[in-house]
Protein backbone atom coordinates (compact mmCIF):
# COMPACT_ATOMS: atom_id res chain seq x y z
CA UNK A 1 0.00 0.00 0.00
CA UNK A 2 2.50 2.35 1.24
CA UNK A 3 0.33 5.30 1.87
CA UNK A 4 1.72 6.94 5.39
CA UNK A 5 5.18 4.65 4.83
CA UNK A 6 7.72 7.32 5.08
CA UNK A 7 10.21 7.45 1.69
CA UNK A 8 7.90 4.21 0.46
CA UNK A 9 7.25 4.51 -3.31
CA UNK A 10 7.10 8.53 -3.15
CA UNK A 11 7.76 9.55 -6.43
CA UNK A 12 5.91 12.28 -8.96
CA UNK A 13 2.66 12.06 -10.29
CA UNK A 14 2.12 11.22 -13.73
CA UNK A 15 2.60 13.57 -16.63
CA UNK A 16 -0.25 13.87 -18.93
CA UNK A 17 0.18 15.36 -22.31
CA UNK A 18 -3.16 16.00 -23.72
CA UNK A 19 -3.02 18.69 -20.70
CA UNK A 20 -0.94 20.85 -22.64
CA UNK A 21 -3.89 21.64 -25.41
CA UNK A 22 -6.30 23.31 -23.44
CA UNK A 23 -5.18 27.04 -23.50
CA UNK A 24 -4.57 27.04 -27.19
CA UNK A 25 -7.16 27.78 -29.74
CA UNK A 26 -8.11 25.02 -31.22
CA UNK A 27 -6.98 25.24 -34.57
CA UNK A 28 -3.55 26.09 -32.93
CA UNK A 29 -3.31 23.48 -30.44
CA UNK A 30 -4.76 21.05 -33.46
CA UNK A 31 -2.13 21.87 -35.82
CA UNK A 32 0.92 21.61 -32.99
CA UNK A 33 -0.66 17.97 -32.07
CA UNK A 34 -0.63 17.08 -35.32
CA UNK A 35 2.63 18.03 -36.60
CA UNK A 36 4.20 16.87 -32.94
CA UNK A 37 2.45 13.40 -34.51
CA UNK A 38 3.85 13.14 -37.69
CA UNK A 39 7.03 13.71 -36.07
CA UNK A 40 7.10 10.61 -33.31
CA UNK A 41 5.36 8.68 -36.28
CA UNK A 42 7.43 9.17 -39.33
CA UNK A 43 10.54 10.28 -37.80
CA UNK A 44 10.28 13.70 -39.27
CA UNK A 45 12.08 15.77 -36.47
CA UNK A 46 11.20 18.50 -35.17
CA UNK A 47 12.90 20.73 -38.53
CA UNK A 48 11.35 19.23 -41.28
CA UNK A 49 7.90 18.92 -39.06
CA UNK A 50 7.65 22.47 -38.32
CA UNK A 51 8.38 23.01 -42.24
CA UNK A 52 5.39 21.59 -43.45
CA UNK A 53 2.53 23.65 -45.05
CA UNK A 54 -0.97 23.34 -46.29
CA UNK A 55 1.11 22.01 -49.76
CA UNK A 56 3.35 19.48 -47.89
CA UNK A 57 2.65 16.26 -49.74
CA UNK A 58 2.24 13.21 -47.08
CA UNK A 59 1.07 9.81 -48.55
CA UNK A 60 2.47 8.90 -51.67
CA UNK A 61 5.56 11.91 -51.36
CA UNK A 62 7.20 10.98 -48.31
CA UNK A 63 8.76 7.67 -48.22
CA UNK A 64 8.01 7.28 -44.43
CA UNK A 65 4.37 6.98 -44.83
CA UNK A 66 2.97 3.68 -45.47
CA UNK A 67 0.10 1.82 -44.78
CA UNK A 68 1.45 1.01 -41.33
CA UNK A 69 2.33 4.53 -40.75
CA UNK A 70 -1.44 5.68 -42.07
CA UNK A 71 -2.71 3.32 -39.21
CA UNK A 72 -0.69 4.24 -36.56
CA UNK A 73 -1.27 8.19 -37.58
CA UNK A 74 -5.02 7.10 -37.42
CA UNK A 75 -4.94 5.67 -33.79
CA UNK A 76 -2.60 8.37 -32.60
CA UNK A 77 -4.85 11.13 -33.64
CA UNK A 78 -7.87 9.29 -31.78
CA UNK A 79 -5.91 9.06 -28.63
CA UNK A 80 -4.07 12.51 -28.85
CA UNK A 81 -7.20 14.49 -30.36
CA UNK A 82 -10.18 13.03 -28.62
CA UNK A 83 -11.55 11.54 -31.45
CA UNK A 84 -13.38 8.51 -33.28
CA UNK A 85 -12.28 8.35 -36.85
CA UNK A 86 -14.30 5.59 -39.13
CA UNK A 87 -13.52 3.67 -41.91
CA UNK A 88 -15.79 5.70 -44.48
CA UNK A 89 -14.22 8.90 -43.33
CA UNK A 90 -10.63 7.90 -44.80
CA UNK A 91 -9.91 8.27 -48.17
CA UNK A 92 -6.65 8.81 -50.11
CA UNK A 93 -7.48 12.57 -49.99
CA UNK A 94 -6.98 13.37 -46.17
CA UNK A 95 -3.68 12.02 -46.50
CA UNK A 96 -2.74 13.78 -49.90
CA UNK A 97 -1.30 17.14 -48.14
CA UNK A 98 -1.07 18.48 -44.26
CA UNK A 99 -3.42 21.02 -45.00
CA UNK A 100 -6.50 18.70 -45.95
CA UNK A 101 -5.34 16.39 -42.59
CA UNK A 102 -5.25 19.51 -40.93
CA UNK A 103 -8.60 20.92 -42.06
CA UNK A 104 -10.31 16.96 -41.27
CA UNK A 105 -8.79 17.16 -37.89
CA UNK A 106 -9.72 20.77 -37.19
CA UNK A 107 -13.37 19.51 -38.65
CA UNK A 108 -13.57 16.21 -36.54
CA UNK A 109 -12.46 18.55 -33.20
CA UNK A 110 -15.04 20.56 -33.77
CA UNK A 111 -17.21 17.54 -33.49
CA UNK B 1 9.81 -24.00 -21.50
CA UNK B 2 12.06 -23.31 -24.40
CA UNK B 3 11.95 -19.73 -24.57
CA UNK B 4 15.19 -17.51 -24.60
CA UNK B 5 15.17 -14.63 -22.74
CA UNK B 6 17.97 -11.96 -22.64
CA UNK B 7 19.72 -11.37 -19.59
CA UNK B 8 22.09 -8.82 -18.36
CA UNK B 9 24.26 -8.96 -14.66
CA UNK B 10 25.50 -6.45 -12.69
CA UNK B 11 29.28 -7.40 -11.96
CA UNK B 12 28.16 -8.21 -8.22
CA UNK B 13 25.35 -9.46 -6.86
CA UNK B 14 21.90 -8.11 -7.94
CA UNK B 15 19.81 -5.36 -5.54
CA UNK B 16 17.54 -6.51 -7.50
CA UNK B 17 16.16 -7.93 -11.00
CA UNK B 18 14.55 -5.82 -13.43
CA UNK B 19 11.88 -7.73 -15.03
CA UNK B 20 11.27 -6.21 -18.81
CA UNK B 21 8.02 -6.47 -20.39
CA UNK B 22 8.16 -5.52 -23.83
CA UNK B 23 5.70 -3.83 -26.35
CA UNK B 24 3.56 -6.34 -28.31
CA UNK B 25 4.04 -7.38 -32.04
CA UNK B 26 6.31 -4.73 -34.43
CA UNK B 27 6.61 -2.39 -31.36
CA UNK B 28 8.82 -4.71 -29.68
CA UNK B 29 11.31 -4.59 -32.31
CA UNK B 30 10.97 -1.30 -32.54
CA UNK B 31 11.99 -0.69 -29.08
CA UNK B 32 14.47 -3.18 -28.44
CA UNK B 33 17.24 -1.59 -29.28
CA UNK B 34 16.47 1.37 -27.00
CA UNK B 35 15.43 -1.11 -24.00
CA UNK B 36 18.62 -3.14 -24.43
CA UNK B 37 20.55 -0.04 -24.08
CA UNK B 38 18.65 0.80 -20.72
CA UNK B 39 19.03 -2.66 -19.38
CA UNK B 40 22.95 -1.96 -19.62
CA UNK B 41 22.40 0.83 -17.93
CA UNK B 42 20.47 -0.32 -14.76
CA UNK B 43 23.59 -3.48 -14.62
CA UNK B 44 25.91 -0.95 -14.48
CA UNK B 45 23.47 0.50 -11.49
CA UNK B 46 23.76 -3.24 -10.03
CA UNK B 47 20.96 -4.40 -10.96
CA UNK B 48 19.71 -7.65 -13.12
CA UNK B 49 17.62 -7.04 -16.45
CA UNK B 50 16.19 -9.70 -17.80
CA UNK B 51 14.18 -9.15 -21.66
CA UNK B 52 11.79 -12.37 -21.89
CA UNK B 53 10.28 -13.66 -25.42
CA UNK B 54 7.04 -14.09 -25.20
CA UNK B 55 5.75 -17.61 -26.12
CA UNK B 56 5.33 -16.53 -30.35
CA UNK B 57 7.64 -12.87 -30.38
CA UNK B 58 10.98 -12.86 -31.31
CA UNK B 59 12.87 -15.97 -31.40
CA UNK B 60 9.92 -18.00 -29.69
CA UNK B 61 9.72 -21.62 -30.90
CA UNK B 62 5.78 -21.29 -30.25
CA UNK B 63 3.83 -20.03 -33.87
CA UNK B 64 2.23 -16.78 -32.32
CA UNK B 65 -1.58 -17.89 -33.74
CA UNK B 66 -1.04 -20.55 -30.57
CA UNK B 67 -0.68 -17.52 -28.31
CA UNK B 68 -3.03 -15.13 -26.76
CA UNK B 69 -2.98 -12.43 -23.44
CA UNK B 70 -3.32 -14.70 -21.11
CA UNK B 71 -0.74 -17.19 -22.23
CA UNK B 72 1.57 -14.49 -22.26
CA UNK B 73 0.03 -13.48 -18.42
CA UNK B 74 0.98 -16.89 -17.19
CA UNK B 75 4.24 -17.47 -19.09
CA UNK B 76 5.49 -13.98 -17.41
CA UNK B 77 4.11 -14.97 -13.62
CA UNK B 78 6.43 -18.22 -14.12
CA UNK B 79 9.50 -16.59 -14.70
CA UNK B 80 8.94 -14.02 -12.06
CA UNK B 81 8.19 -16.74 -9.90
CA UNK B 82 11.70 -18.53 -10.98
CA UNK B 83 13.56 -15.60 -10.22
CA UNK B 84 15.35 -15.21 -6.67
CA UNK B 85 15.20 -12.13 -4.66
CA UNK B 86 13.49 -7.87 -4.95
CA UNK B 87 11.84 -8.00 -8.42
CA UNK B 88 10.35 -5.49 -9.85
CA UNK B 89 8.34 -5.47 -13.48
CA UNK B 90 9.19 -3.23 -15.89
CA UNK B 91 6.47 -2.84 -18.91
CA UNK B 92 6.02 -0.53 -21.82
CA UNK B 93 3.23 -0.04 -24.12
CA UNK B 94 0.95 -3.41 -24.47
CA UNK B 95 3.46 -5.00 -21.67
CA UNK B 96 1.27 -3.34 -18.86
CA UNK B 97 -1.79 -5.65 -20.39
CA UNK B 98 0.17 -9.07 -19.04
CA UNK B 99 2.08 -7.88 -16.62
CA UNK B 100 -0.18 -8.00 -13.46
CA UNK B 101 0.27 -11.42 -12.57
CA UNK B 102 3.82 -11.44 -12.23
CA UNK B 103 3.98 -10.96 -8.48
CA UNK B 104 7.01 -8.58 -8.30
CA UNK B 105 7.77 -5.96 -4.86
CA UNK B 106 6.56 -3.29 -7.60
CA UNK B 107 5.74 -2.26 -10.90
CA UNK B 108 6.86 0.64 -13.09
CA UNK B 109 5.40 1.28 -16.53
CA UNK B 110 6.24 3.49 -19.51
CA UNK B 111 3.19 4.72 -21.92
CA UNK B 112 0.49 1.57 -21.49
CA UNK B 113 -1.54 1.41 -23.61
CA UNK B 114 -4.97 -0.17 -24.00
CA UNK B 115 -5.71 -3.35 -25.88
CA UNK B 116 -8.44 -1.49 -28.02
CA UNK B 117 -6.35 1.17 -29.87
CA UNK B 118 -3.63 -1.70 -30.34
CA UNK B 119 -5.84 -3.55 -32.01
CA UNK B 120 -7.41 -0.96 -33.93
CA UNK B 121 -4.04 0.06 -35.62
CA UNK B 122 -3.29 -3.64 -36.77
CA UNK B 123 -6.64 -4.47 -38.33
CA UNK B 124 -6.39 -0.10 -39.89
CA UNK B 125 -2.60 -1.23 -41.37
CA UNK B 126 -4.77 -4.51 -42.76
CA UNK B 127 -7.60 -2.30 -44.09
CA UNK B 128 -5.05 0.06 -45.58
CA UNK B 129 -3.25 -2.96 -47.45
CA UNK B 130 -6.50 -4.63 -48.82
CA UNK B 131 -6.98 -1.35 -50.15
CA UNK B 132 -3.89 -0.79 -52.09
CA UNK B 133 -4.82 -4.40 -53.08
CA UNK B 134 -8.34 -3.69 -54.54
CA UNK B 135 -9.77 -5.63 -51.99
CA UNK B 136 -12.71 -3.99 -49.36
CA UNK B 137 -12.46 -4.40 -45.89
CA UNK B 138 -13.13 -2.54 -42.83
CA UNK B 139 -12.67 -2.71 -39.34
CA UNK B 140 -16.02 -4.37 -38.43
CA UNK B 141 -15.99 -6.82 -41.76
CA UNK B 142 -12.52 -8.14 -40.37
CA UNK B 143 -13.67 -8.31 -36.38
CA UNK B 144 -16.48 -10.26 -38.01
CA UNK B 145 -14.48 -12.26 -39.68
CA UNK B 146 -11.84 -12.37 -36.98
CA UNK B 147 -14.43 -14.53 -34.50
CA UNK B 148 -14.15 -17.72 -36.16
CA UNK B 149 -10.49 -17.95 -37.56
CA UNK B 150 -7.32 -16.44 -37.09
CA UNK B 151 -6.35 -13.01 -39.20
CA UNK B 152 -3.12 -11.93 -40.60
CA UNK B 153 -2.48 -8.62 -39.07
CA UNK B 154 0.43 -6.56 -40.83
CA UNK B 155 2.19 -9.75 -40.48
CA UNK B 156 1.09 -11.25 -37.18
CA UNK B 157 -1.58 -14.16 -37.79
CA UNK B 158 -3.50 -13.82 -34.62
CA UNK B 159 -6.60 -16.57 -32.99
CA UNK B 160 -9.66 -15.33 -32.29
CA UNK B 161 -9.20 -15.34 -29.29
CA UNK B 162 -6.36 -13.08 -29.05
CA UNK B 163 -8.00 -10.73 -31.34
CA UNK B 164 -11.19 -11.19 -28.64
CA UNK B 165 -8.60 -10.56 -25.61
CA UNK B 166 -6.86 -7.40 -27.04
CA UNK B 167 -10.41 -5.51 -28.10
CA UNK B 168 -10.97 -5.47 -24.35
CA UNK B 169 -7.79 -6.10 -22.40
CA UNK B 170 -7.08 -2.99 -20.29
CA UNK B 171 -3.98 -2.46 -18.17
CA UNK B 172 -4.93 -3.72 -14.74
CA UNK B 173 -4.59 -1.93 -11.18
CA UNK B 174 -1.30 -3.33 -9.57
CA UNK B 175 0.53 -1.86 -6.18
CA UNK B 176 2.53 -0.11 -5.39
CA UNK B 177 2.60 1.43 -9.27
CA UNK B 178 4.55 4.92 -11.09
CA UNK B 179 2.85 5.22 -14.74
CA UNK B 180 5.05 7.28 -16.58
CA UNK B 181 5.03 8.87 -19.86
CA UNK B 182 6.88 10.61 -22.36
CA UNK B 183 7.12 14.10 -21.63
CA UNK B 184 8.92 16.63 -19.53
CA UNK B 185 7.51 15.88 -16.77
CA UNK B 186 8.14 12.13 -16.86
CA UNK B 187 10.71 9.87 -19.98
CA UNK B 188 12.07 12.83 -22.07
CA UNK B 189 12.83 10.76 -25.15
CA UNK B 190 10.47 9.80 -28.38
CA UNK B 191 7.84 7.41 -28.59
CA UNK B 192 10.41 4.75 -30.58
CA UNK B 193 6.67 2.25 -30.92
CA UNK B 194 4.70 4.39 -33.01
CA UNK B 195 8.13 5.07 -35.54
CA UNK B 196 7.44 3.78 -39.22
CA UNK B 197 11.76 3.63 -38.96
CA UNK B 198 13.27 1.81 -36.62
CA UNK B 199 15.85 4.14 -34.33
CA UNK B 200 17.43 3.88 -31.01
CA UNK B 201 17.49 6.53 -28.75
CA UNK B 202 20.59 6.82 -26.14
CA UNK B 203 19.20 9.27 -23.98
CA UNK B 204 15.72 7.93 -23.19
CA UNK B 205 17.02 4.44 -22.68
CA UNK B 206 19.46 6.51 -19.63
CA UNK B 207 16.50 8.51 -18.46
CA UNK B 208 14.08 4.91 -18.43
CA UNK B 209 17.34 3.63 -16.28
CA UNK B 210 17.17 6.47 -13.89
CA UNK B 211 13.86 6.25 -13.41
CA UNK B 212 13.44 2.88 -12.74
CA UNK B 213 16.06 3.13 -10.47
CA UNK B 214 14.70 6.04 -8.22
CA UNK B 215 11.41 4.24 -8.29
CA UNK B 216 13.18 0.78 -6.83
CA UNK B 217 15.05 3.18 -4.00
CA UNK B 218 11.64 4.55 -3.63
CA UNK B 219 10.24 1.70 -2.95
CA UNK B 220 12.91 0.99 -0.06
CA UNK B 221 14.89 -1.86 -2.59
CA UNK B 222 18.60 -0.62 -2.06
Amino acid sequence: MGAGTQGFCALGARARLKDMLVTDTPATAVDATLRALLADVLGLGEARAAALTADSGLFGELPEFDSMAVATVLTEMEDRLGILIDDDEVDGEIFETYGNLLAFSVRKVAG
Amino acid sequence: MGEYQLRIDPAGLPRATILFVPPLFEEANRTRRTLVLAMRALAAEGFAALLPDLPGQNESPVPLVEADLTRWRDALAEIAHGIDGPLIVASLRGGALIDHAAKAATWWRLAPASGASLLRTLLRARVSADREAGIASSLDSLQTEAASAPLLLAGNLLSPTMIAELAAAEAQPVEPLRSVALGAEGIAGTPLWLRAEPGEDTGMAQAIAADIAAWSRSCGII
